[in-house]
């Protein structure tokens, strides 16, 4: 089996939240307890049982509204920062599949609070969540029983408008460059976000931080392998 | 203790995107276990039965595929691809099917609200029917009215109403109207009127 | 729909006006998404940005009720700029038609008004015809009494400086909109227009559908792939249920209910429409076939000639009785029942005024209410405000089974009848409705065998043999609506197989062909597209005669060539003599040869600019909304629908331009949530997404009234109080009317207080008990109504 990705195109996201709740289904996971904060977005925040979330970003531009949804998730990295903290940790809850890449947390493995502060820390898009009762991670599976025998993933299969897209790694980046170049035309400032280290590419036509807090990481910046030689070396303490 | 931030990925990440690889810098990538033995990797509908149905909610009428387990109970529900409007796709509210099915507020028992009574009271379909044949009768035959203030014969019941429903299906809903029509109602309607 | 879902793709330009398509009809977005990938431009106008705007190529925004101001321009700048398919109008529609010269329009009002009545003689309106009763034409639409010269004089008032000061739409955006919409006028072009509640639930809900369908007509949009007037029905099966006769107007197949003055079957049958127009089919002459076949059906064996085939069994209205929902609520409040069926339905909050409802309940000796789930109405006697030891109303909760726990069949919006087979059973006691009905009124003429009673012929010869080995059988049913030639026993083919003689017998003559000797049309799931065009006939079955897109014949040109070749629809074969393609309205040749007009269910045979049928004027005309925010309506001295019908006194109170209700409101849905949220309020999962009610409001307002986001509000009205979580959003904004700002919210009405506690009441309770003149539908998307902020609450 080949290198999978996800290909989340926002601009044809209408916020049905078919994947969201088709995540939990198929999950079965349970709801969680909301309130109605002024803000369709509900839950408030991924969760040990909320893989999957479709967040709403409203504002306005010109005098005109804006409003962006951003169907969140795991990103599936092709080096993930949270398994390799786990590793240097001592931990065997994260794993990647081989096969598809999908990064997976064993939620059966009991992880200690600190450790896993730690571990949510690394990942640069907030996504890995801990339950203080089981003290097991979960997080997004990449729906690796479904993908294993041929099945789409719940959340893409239940897209209605062509905005989660699933598949082998090449044909995603090439649909995702080939959409890039299309919306371009008309949103200058049209990116894929961390395309090069993510198994989940999205689409965005405005800077990140105005669909959500960690939908994008700015990879850019002088020095690097001076950084990141330094960071091989023990670090004193989790940074912030 | 050494533990990767999420500031500091991102300048790894920089690095490879820089050309060089995280081995290369010392990284040890050998998958460090087989994949967890207890995480679950087989399909759970992989010995249920399949049943096609269509969505209630709107009128786009979506394709749903239900899976049962061999005792019947409803175990998912997701999206019929073979369906040419929905193509598989669901929106939230019909990717929640399965909590229809599968939901203790269901409701299980036929209830009897007695007159200035404040509790249900649960009976049988067979004491219900009965009760309700009767009120029928007796209100029908009340307010049956053979010929209207102008003479003219109209063989209706004033006495009662009925609301519903684009909720049933079509085979329901003409034997519904049938039912009522033969009881001479005239006051029928439903949700296509609000 | 005249369409359906797939069809969306086919469309240039798909204007979505009076619904929120990507939030209540989700997954259909997914065809206005493959028409987008091709080029299509799609338009939201909606006093609201929803999700659907944020999808739109152009949005514009409109004050809530003012739809017939806005398209009334369009009419005109469609007329002004030559955009409109001359063919098309010429040879398709009624514009031609001379209308009778006493036809007139004054000052917000068509002559034969009277104010005493509210209502008009139309006997003005009426379409001139010649000596051989055959409608008078000048097809050079010059004649100043045609419908085309009198069409351009109606909306040439709808100036864009008029239509700005009512919607509140800059003119800017009026033209964009106009501009490219009325780019589809061309035969290679094609335009779809998309609606739902947004246009219904107004006092002049049908004159806004048909000043669309009049704009279709002049742009070539009806009958053709890509265009349509397309209803998006909200329930599963409310197209079904419609088609079932579920109604008081009509039984099953829109046959009208039979009226007082109409004695006999023969009386009835006088009704029928007719024409002596021989190049109209005029489908409907067949009536007499189909309420005859209908009383086969009914009343089975005991049907017969001489008893007129059981027609006196069936109830009549009386002359000009309306017994619609708002008028059976206001009957029950005035006590007027002592039994109800609430029957998969949620009165206590679905309808408008539903404090008015649930007072209506405590009226009733009895009620039974079937549902899956507990409801509002079901409980009624415990809600807010009731005091169960007073209220003497028995009630009766039947258990039914959920969708997937049954089989039989549902219509969806593009009348498509699918087949839906059982998944699980039903959970505890509970049964599928049909078996409810079915057992229930053998209990109800087992008592009227053996205790007779008032006028027992209809119960005791009504036909009830739909079961198998002792069980309800709902294939029984499903033959019966497709009809059987009683001579052979056996399904007939389709309707053009059913007699006026007693012989066949057919439920629903719209569903004939759905059953056949060869199977269960509804269950058939082959996937081909011959036409390329989605039509997609071996999937399922559609009405009528699997016909896929209605009004077809209105595709091609005189000789039956498609007038857009590149999505050929219908297409005649000289040599062979039939039509390939989809189902076509007639196999009768082209128009052009010795064929029929294309529109066959009119007596004219053409689509109907000029319509004479309707209560409140054969020209649509803006009108406020029955409460609105200005004294005066730009366009006439009427500030309201004329002929509404006005309920009076108790619970029903309207205020209009009253400084304590300054705020135009609507209410309407979420993706999350349907209806009264009946089903949805109980799904864990749903209602994590949307938990509690929720207004709307524009951050104008909120800085106005000193509301922040997230805290309490309480909505009201001159009839009821809702709390609510104040959403503060851009996507409202305050719109200037004549010089005036007006603001305009909104809330949802899926919440209940059954369940969840702190879900909120249903926004029912704020609503006005006001109907469309023609339909009944409530005003429930423009009335006015008050926000403030609730000091103690905080969510």
């Amino acid at each position: 089996m080949a290198d999978k990705s996800f290909f989340i195109d926002t601009t044809k996201c209408t916020a049905c939240r078919g994947c969201q709740v088709a995540c939990k289904q198929w999950n079965m996971n349970p709801a969680t307890k909301t309130v109605q904060r002024g803000n369709h977005q509900n839950p408030e925040d991924l969760s040990y049982v909320t893989y999957k979330l479709v967040r709403f970003s409203e504002f306005e531009t010109n005098g005109k509204p804006v409003w962006y949804f951003f169907a969140d998730q795991c990103r599936h990295c092709t080096y993930p920062p949270c398994k390799m903290t786990a590793e240097s940790l001592g931990s065997k809850a994260i794993t990647t599949d081989e096969a598809t890449g999908a990064v997976l947390f064993n939620p059966k493995i009991k992880v200690k609070a600190d450790d896993f502060k730690a571990i949510r820390q690394s990942c640069p898009w907030d996504i890995p969540r801990w339950d203080e009762k089981t003290q097991g991670m979960a997080k997004c599976t990449m729906c690796i029983d479904r993908i294993k025998e041929g099945l789409l993933p719940a959340c893409v299969k239940t897209c209605p408008t062509g905005a989660m897209n699933f598949g082998d790694r090449d044909k995603m980046l090439d649909m995702a460059k080939k959409r890039l170049k299309e919306v371009k035309a008309k949103y200058p400032k049209a990116e894929l976000l961390n395309a090069d280290f993510v198994r989940t590419i999205f689409l965005v036509i405005d800077e990140p931080k105005k669909y959500h807090k960690f939908a994008g990481v700015d990879i850019s910046g002088p020095s690097i392998i001076a950084t990141v030689k330094n960071l091989i070396q023990p670090a004193s303490s989790p940074a912030g | 203790m050494s533990v990767i931030t999420r500031r500091d990925f991102l300048k790894i990440s920089g690095v490879t995107a820089a050309g060089l690889t995280l081995s290369q810098l010392g990284f040890d990538l050998t998958p460090a276990q087989v994949y967890a033995a207890e995480l679950r990797t087989e399909l759970r509908i992989k010995d249920a039965k399949e049943t096609p149905t269509i969505c209630c909610y709107c009128s786009v009428s979506c394709g749903i595929l239900v899976s049962a387990d061999k005792k019947g109970n409803v175990i998912n529900a997701e999206g019929d691809p073979d369906h040419p409007i929905s193509e598989g796709a669901l929106c939230a509210k019909g990717a929640s099917s399965y909590q229809i099915a599968v939901n203790p507020h269901r409701l299980q028992k036929v209830r009897y609200r007695a007159p200035n009574s404040d509790k249900w009271k649960e009976v049988s379909w067979d004491w219900a029917l009965d009760k309700i044949a009767a009120s029928i009768k007796k209100s029908r035959d009340k307010s049956f009215v053979e010929k209207n203030k102008d003479g003219k014969v109209v063989n209706r019941t004033d006495g009662i109403a009925s609301v519903g429903s684009a909720a049933m299906d079509n085979e329901e809903c003409w034997l519904y109207q049938t039912f009522l029509r033969s009881l001479g109602l005239v006051y029928i309607e439903h949700q296509a009127r609000i | 729909m005249t369409n359906h879902y797939i069809d969306f793709r086919n469309a240039d330009v798909i204007l979505n006006m009076g619904s929120n398509v990507a939030e209540n009809h989700p997954v259909s977005f997914k065809w206005i998404e493959a028409a987008r990938e091709k080029g299509a431009i799609f338009i939201h106008v909606d006093p609201r940005f929803t999700r659907t705007s944020t999808k739109a190529d152009i949005y514009v925004r409109l004050r809530s009720g003012t739809d017939i101001a806005f398209l009334g321009g369009m009419i005109k700048y469609i007329l002004d700029n030559n955009l409109y398919d001359e063919f098309y109008v010429k040879n398709y529609t009624n514009a031609s038609f001379i209308v009778n010269p006493k036809f007139g329009f004054d000052d917000g009002l068509f002559s034969g008004y009277d104010p005493t009545k509210r209502s008009y003689d139309k006997s003005s309106w009426a379409l001139e015809k010649d000596e051989n009763g055959i409608p008078k034409r000048d097809m050079t639409l010059q004649d100043e009494r045609c419908v085309f010269q009198l069409l351009k004089k109606h909306y040439s008032r709808y100036t864009p400086e008029k239509v700005t000061a009512i919607t509140g739409t800059p003119q800017e955006d009026l033209e964009k909109v106009y501009k490219v919409y009325g780019s589809t006028g061309k035969p290679d072009k094609a335009g779809t227009e998309l609606y739902a509640m947004g246009w219904t639930q107004h006092t002049v809900g049908t004159q806004n559908i048909r000043t669309m369908a009049m704009i279709q007509l002049l742009l070539g949009n009806m009958g053709i792939a890509g265009g349509g007037v397309n209803a998006l029905r909200g329930e599963s099966n409310v197209q079904g249920s419609t088609d079932q006769a579920l109604l008081f107007h009509i039984i099953p197949a829109y046959l009208p209910t039979p009226r007082a003055k109409l004695a006999t079957l023969a009386d009835y049958n006088k009704t029928t429409p007719a024409t002596k127009d021989p190049r109209s089919a005029n489908w409907w002459q067949n009536r007499p076939k189909y309420i005859v076949s209908l009383l086969k059906s009914m009343y089975g064996d005991k049907a017969t000639k001489d008893n007129d085939f059981g027609y006196s069994w069936l109830p009549k209205l009386d002359d000009t009785q309306n017994c619609s929902w708002l008028v059976l609520f206001d009957e029950m409040y005035k006590g007027s029942f002592t039994g109800f069926f609430a029957w998969g339905m949620n009165p206590a909050c679905s309808g408008a005024n539903a404090g008015k409802t649930r007072q209506a309940l405590t009226k009733l000796d009895w009620m039974v209410n079937v549902n899956v789930f507990d409801s509002e109405t079901g409980s009624f006697w415990k809600g807010p405000g009731m005091d169960p030891k007073k209220i003497k109303t028995e009630v009766f909760q039947l258990p039914c089974a959920a969708f997937l726990e049954k089989e039989g069949s549902v219509s969806n919006s593009g009348r498509w009848m699918q087949w839906r087979w059982k998944c699980a059973n039903p959970p505890g006691d509970a049964r599928p409705d049909g078996d409810i009905i079915y057992d229930l009124f053998k209990k109800v003429r087992a008592l009227y065998a053996k205790e007779k009673g008032a006028f027992p012929d209809p119960i005791l010869n009504l036909k009830w043999d739909y079961e198998t080995k002792g069980h309800f059988d709902i294939h029984k049913i499903a033959k019966e609506l497709n009809g059987y030639d009683l001579t052979t026993g056996k399904l007939v083919a389709n309707f053009t197989k059913l007699k006026d003689d007693g012989t066949t017998s057919c439920g629903n003559w719209l569903y004939s062909g759905s059953y056949t000797e060869d199977g269960n049309m509804a269950a058939r799931r082959k996937k081909v597209d011959p036409t390329g065009l989605g039509l997609y006939p071996e999937w399922s079955w559609c009405w009528p005669v699997n016909r896929r897109i209605i009004y077809n014949r209105a595709s091609v040109d005189l000789e039956g060539n498609p007038r857009n070749p590149k999505r050929a629809l219908l297409k005649w074969d000289a040599e062979a003599k039939k039509w390939a393609g989809d189902v076509p309205d007639g196999g009768w040749p082209p128009m052009g040869t010795d064929g029929f007009y294309p529109f066959i269910m009119k007596p004219d045979g053409v689509g109907s600019i000029f319509g004479p049928g309707l209560a409140d004027g054969p020209f649509p005309e803006h009108y406020e909304p029955l409460e609105c925010p200005i004294e005066k309506n730009p366009m006439s001295s009427q500030r309201i629908n004329p002929v509404i019908k006005i309920f009076e006194g108790g619970p029903d109170v309207f205020l209009t331009c009253d400084p304590r209700y300054p705020f135009v409101c609507s209410t309407y849905r979420v993706t999350e949530h349907w209806q009264t949220g009946v089903l949805t309020r109980w799904l864990p999962w749903l209602i994590e997404a949307e938990p509690q009610i929720f207004c709307e409001i524009s951050n104008e307002l909120a800085k106005m009234r000193g509301i922040e986001n997230g805290d309490w509000v309480l909505v009201e009205t001159p009839r009821g109080k809702v709390e609510a979580v104040a959403m503060v959003t851009h996507r409202l904004k305050p719109f200037v009317i004549t010089g005036q700002t007006i603001h305009q919210i909104g809330l949802p009405y899926h919440y209940g207080w059954l369940y969840p506690k702190d879900g909120g009441d249903t926004a029912n309770l704020l609503t006005p008990t006001i109907g469309d003149p023609n339909t009944m539908i409530p005003e429930s998307k423009a009335f006015m109504a008050n926000v403030t902020k609730i000091k103690a609450k905080k969510a």
